[in-house]
């Protein structure tokens, strides 16, 4: 996907978690990017490690700051916890330019909004970080016990059972993108 | 009897103090390279003081690591959930081992600069190699292990990597909490050391004012805090280096003069045409191969050999890289036709491709250069303790953090020959060249 249909996603992205009551920090843009092209598999060309609040991308935190030095995205306070991402009017019309691929992952794009939009930052660090895992078998067996297992050990602030829920949760989500 | 701390005398710290054991790496011929390596590359073109080299500014970033870290680990500035959660603080008894490989992985995190520093990395090396993947192979080179393995304790290779390079550059190592806290006062976005020795080095070696802020108060209010999280979110957030409402003006002050400094030094420019050039001219001299990763051959080239490359192809018309070279020695630079404008970002994200490709189809890819480079790294977004021990982001106390704008240039050179004639055509046909994207059909 090149820069400029991938700045249309992006901030079609931003515009979809806002609308499911996301408050669209980076951390929530990050982890729904990530779903998106791991998951769902957009091809937005991002390199995920392990890192702050669980997968992260310098490349997507790069891009997010080109896209705030050319006027499409914009930092908006509104709580104590950090900025959010908005759309602006420029955004918006770089995204009227590319319908075909926006009509290509709406439904992709939608899936993601709609699971994680009303997330918060801890939420979306356990079940990122529980697909991290899941993809990431070196380390463990695959069962649910042996990816919360490895989550608590990459996170140690997320206690096991909310690492385990975290694990289900996803399991969850998998299953009804399957059906 | 035989000296155990060695001070260095530095123009911005006053003295950098190191024991004899970190003395055997600024001995190592890998750091000594480094004063044969200019902090700027070629600016001092243009600031003519801006002479000074990696191998102070290295010394200088190990010296602010070991304050920062002596800062943020004093019991008295650490809450008991970030106690409990960062087991080289709670149990004290680690903390002189991983002082020392925060000092030297500082001293080391630039030991992979190319000649010239940053010009052009990325077209000079062979595919997926960096200076950060070369100052890799040197920490962890049989040369440096012998070091690391005398020193007591013993230093692990892969402990300094981590801190020097960060997660970002080190992405197959996995780093602990505490790992990528201590990477952080290197590499960390807001805070790191080595942003802070090079805004207040470069600005004092190019005599402009903008770098300079107040990095002892900065320091002294570092403190590790949880990231901010709503009441209802149970725990503590995952712990980030942040700053005492105290010291925030402090950080709002390096941000701006970071913004300054980008704005007026590293971006300048005719310092980013002189860089262009000598691209082509390594390109050139290299016939089109990359520069050695190997670390002998890394570590026998230097500035010096590069300038004397320079001098000599610029005499003598028959070597490779003779035009570039000129236009260097010479002064005989192309000059800025075009520049970034927010008017033109509105209608075309890639005006200046667009008028660099438009005039190249005219006058020759020769005749121009194009240069577009945007600042990286997230938002200033950092937690702020507030005299009342609650977290919150930095934005929600700074309307200056808010307003910081973003530092990114578009820019067209042009040859000085046909500049005024591309100019003018430029200038009759500009709405023609930078357009809309079409439609999507």
């Amino acid at each position: 996907m090149n820069g400029i249909k991938r700045a249309a996603v992006i901030s079609n992205l931003a515009d979809r978690l806002w609308k499911k009551g996301s408050w669209c920090g980076e951390t929530h843009i990050q982890k729904a990017g990530y779903f998106l092209q791991e998951l769902l598999e957009v091809p937005l060309g991002f390199d995920f490690v392990m890192y702050k609040h669980g997968p992260f991308s310098f490349d997507l935190r790069d891009e997010l700051t080109s896209l705030r030095a050319d006027g499409f995205l914009e930092l908006l306070v509104q709580s104590s916890f950090g900025p959010s991402y908005v759309t602006t009017d420029l955004g918006k019309d770089i995204q009227s330019k590319f319908p075909k691929t926006l009509a290509r992952h709406r439904n992709k794009l939608e899936f993601v909004a709609d699971k994680l939009g009303n997330l918060t930052v801890v939420e979306l660090e356990k079940l990122a970080t529980a697909l991290f895992v899941t993809h990431d078998q070196k380390r463990h067996d695959g069962t649910e016990e042996g990816r919360a297992g490895e989550l608590h050990r990459l996170k140690k602030h997320i206690p096991e059972s909310d690492a385990r829920e975290a694990v289900r949760k996803l399991d969850r989500m998998v299953e009804e993108l399957r059906a | 009897m035989t000296k155990s701390i060695h001070e260095v005398r530095d123009p911005i710290h006053i003295f950098v103090r190191l024991n004899s054991q970190e003395r055997w790496v600024v001995d190592s011929r890998p750091f000594q390279r480094l004063r044969h390596i200019h902090q700027l590359a070629l600016t001092y073109l243009v600031y003519p003081g801006a002479t000074h080299r990696r191998f102070e500014h290295s010394l200088g970033v190990m010296e602010l690591a070991g304050r920062v870290f002596d800062v943020i680990t004093s019991l008295n500035n650490v809450s008991n959930d970030i106690r409990d959660l960062i087991g080289p603080i709670r149990e004290q008894e680690q903390l002189p081992y991983w002082r020392t490989v925060l000092r030297m992985a500082a001293l080391c995190h630039d030991l992979g600069h190319l000649p010239f520093s940053h010009a052009a990395e990325k077209e000079l090396l062979p595919e997926n190699w960096n200076h950060e993947r070369i100052t890799r192979s040197i920490i962890e080179s049989t040369e440096m292990a012998e070091i690391w393995s005398k020193m007591r304790p013993p230093l692990n290779a892969t402990d300094i990597v981590k801190l020097a390079l960060g997660k970002k550059e080190a992405k197959d190592l996995e780093f602990t909490n505490w790992e990528a806290i201590l990477s952080e006062i290197i590499t960390g976005d807001a805070f790191g050391v080595d942003r802070i020795d090079y805004l207040l080095r470069d600005s004092h070696h190019a005599g402009v004012s903008y770098g300079k802020f107040d990095h002892f108060r900065l320091i002294d209010t570092l403190r590790i805090l949880p990231s901010p999280r709503p009441n209802d979110e149970m725990g503590p957030g995952e712990p980030a280096l942040g700053v005492q409402e105290g010291g925030l003006h402090s950080a709002e002050a390096m941000m701006l003069a970071r913004y300054f400094m980008f704005s007026q030094v590293y971006f300048h420019r005719v310092r980013r045409i002189y860089d262009i050039h000598l691209k082509d001219f390594l390109k050139e001299r290299l016939d089109g191969g990359p520069f050695p990763t190997q670390i002998e051959d890394h570590l026998r080239l230097t500035d010096n050999e590069v300038t004397a490359a320079l001098l000599h192809a610029a005499r003598r018309k028959d070597k490779p890289g003779h035009l570039h070279a000129d236009r260097i020695v010479n002064r005989h630079h192309f000059k800025l036709l075009y520049e970034r404008n927010p008017n033109d970002i509105k209608v075309d994200r890639n005006a200046g491709k667009s008028v660099f490709d438009a005039l190249c189809a005219i006058f020759g890819e020769e005749q121009f250069r194009h240069d577009r480079f945007a600042q990286t790294g997230g938002a200033p977004d950092f937690p702020v303790e507030l005299g009342n021990g609650e977290i919150v982001s930095s934005f929600l106390k700074s309307e200056t953090l808010n307003m910081l704008p973003v530092v990114s240039i578009d820019n067209v050179f042009a040859e000085r020959q046909i500049f005024e004639e591309a100019r003018q055509l430029l200038k009759e046909n500009r709405d023609d060249i930078v357009r809309p994207p079409e439609k999507e059909n």
